[in-house]
């Protein structure tokens, strides 16, 4: 499946679609980084993580409320939704690996690079072939964002994670001007995941029953990761990701009016050795010599299928169920404890660690 | 000369930990998945050398092994000459009984004067919550399907759901 450039509402589903995969599959790193610290220590370092992944999970429910309003079908349950991991993301005109591993400062930068802010538009404008913010590269096979076929056949690729949101807020301006805003939103506004539903969880849910609605969720998602205009706090004032991440690698808090890269609050105290010494992108197979082990990765894979699949209902007209989806996320965590406590191979003290293998369960 | 043998046999920090293990399987019912899971074996192998001994620990283990040559996989067996060997002798079922009560609730349980008596009493023999974690990962709390009240809540709400029981 490639991306086109945005020219019906099935297109924009398809985009948004590709939206709700990347969201959430931002969400097994981030919870195996921080399920990898030994519970009372790092305390400042896993909340950071942890606000940030709560966010992405706010932006998969916006990017789901989106996909509703658009009459699409939001669906967490379809083979492949769960990339395996390591996958990619592009960066510029390179792509890095997305995979899940223990807290350390490698990981921080893998982190740093998914949240990393687009470059100034200018500084880009020699290399890229169109407005759209694409480029002619060559790529890496298991790339989160699909390739994106032009009219001429060439295959293109997003510069960044920000430059595909970009293209979705103005597909959605052009396909409201061109069709009106009553035939682009088309959904049933029940479905809609609202505040009642949805609490405490990285800012506020946006209903989306409109253009603008649609815009302002396009906004908070992208602003809440890269910040506002090159800046390192969002449009809300709040820090963006990409600057969460690097007062870990700094050891150093932001403080309001700081510039980029350099921050000068009070340090953030950081023992990369409370780690459980789990096995980076562990496979199901990698456990057949400790059967207890292998069979709890497999619980845990059910387990998370499920979850994507309580998820997919309440975005599908069963929002109350959310709320048992999210007291799921406690048992998750838990789980995750269990794995990563246990022993794979007692000689190298590797311990084991959800595989996100969905697909196989 | 038996105990001397396994002495012999344990030397590895290592190896004692995995006859630890073993026995607290034995001890508690739970698989060696969960206890690993509990993170605590280490914190509760070490809170029991420091207090009562390197050499008063070998002789536990050697009692768990002595215990398992004579059942020979039978399990009914077991559990009779754990209660032989452990359990019913003096020095070392108030400890054994201190190691089931650490996996379940997470404290260490000062011994008793009896005990401290004839053994000896050591500085650290008081009763104390072994780690940070160590009550909220006790094993009390799976064993009545429950959660350690202030944590490992199951989320806001889920209290309207049927209770979720697990395996044991």
């Amino acid at each position: 499946m490639h991306l086109h450039p945005i020219k019906t509402v099935e297109d924009l589903q398809f985009y948004v679609a590709t939206a709700i995969q990347l969201e959430h599959a931002t969400i097994p790193p981030y919870l195996t980084a921080m399920y990898s610290i030994h519970p009372g220590t790092n305390k400042d370092a896993y909340d950071v993580m942890r606000v940030v992944a709560i966010e992405e999970m706010l932006h998969l429910t916006l990017a789901a409320n989106l996909m509703n309003a658009i009459g699409g079908t939001p669906d967490l349950t379809q083979k492949g939704f769960v990339p395996s991991y390591p996958t990619y993301l592009p960066n510029g005109e390179t792509d890095f690996e997305v995979g899940l591993g223990k807290f350390s400062l490698e990981t921080i930068d893998t982190f740093l690079n998914i949240e990393r802010p687009p470059l100034p538009t200018n500084s880009k404008k020699n290399n890229a072939t169109s407005n759209l913010g694409l480029l002619k590269t060559q790529r890496t096979k298991k790339m989160l964002i699909p390739t994106f076929k032009s009219a001429e056949g060439d295959e293109l690729h997003f510069y960044s994670i920000g430059e595909f949101y970009k293209a979705i807020g103005e597909g959605i301006t052009k396909l409201t001007e061109e069709l009106g805003e009553k035939n682009v939103f088309v959904g049933d506004p029940d479905k809609q995941i609202t505040p009642e539903y949805y609490y405490s969880g990285g800012g506020e849910i946006i209903p989306i029953h409109n253009k603008k609605s649609a815009l302002a969720a396009i906004r908070l998602i992208s602003e809440q990761g890269e910040g506002h205009e090159g800046g390192i706090f969002d449009y809300e004032g709040e820090l963006s990701h990409y600057y969460r991440f690097q007062q870990i690698k700094l050891g150093k808090y932001y403080h309001k009016g700081d510039e980029p890269n350099d921050p000068s609050g009070e340090s953030m105290p950081i023992d990369w050795d409370a780690v459980y010494p789990i096995q980076s992108n562990p496979r199901i197979e990698d456990f057949e010599n400790v059967l207890e082990l292998k069979k709890a990765a497999i619980d845990f894979n059910l387990f998370y299928k499920n979850f994507l699949k309580q998820l997919t209902n309440s975005f599908n007209g069963k929002p109350d169920q959310l709320i048992s989806a999210v007291g799921g996320m406690f048992r998750i965590k838990e789980m995750s404890y269990q794995l990563m406590r246990n022993p794979i191979n007692e000689k190298e003290k590797t311990t084991g660690a959800p595989t996100f293998e969905i697909d196989l369960v | 000369m038996v105990l001397h043998k396994y002495l012999l046999i344990m030397k590895t920090h290592h190896e004692k930990l995995s006859v630890f293990l073993d026995l607290s399987v034995v001890l508690t019912a739970f698989s060696a998945y969960q206890l690993h899971g509990t993170g605590q074996l280490e914190a509760y192998y070490t809170t029991i050398v420091d207090i009562i001994g390197d050499q008063t620990m070998s002789e536990i283990l050697v009692a768990f092994n002595t215990a398992k040559t004579e059942a020979s996989s039978d399990q009914k067996q077991l559990e009779q000459q754990i209660r032989i060997h452990l359990l019913s002798n003096d020095k070392l079922g108030p400890i054994t009984r201190n190691i089931i009560k650490m996996w379940f609730i997470g404290s260490w349980y000062q011994l008793p004067n009896i005990w401290r008596e004839a053994y000896g009493k050591s500085e650290k023999d008081q009763t104390f919550v072994v780690s940070s974690i160590a009550y909220t990962e006790g094993l009390l709390w799976p064993t009545i399907d429950s959660h350690p009240p202030g944590a490992k809540a199951p989320g806001y709400g889920t209290w309207a759901n049927p209770p979720k029981i697990s395996e044991v």
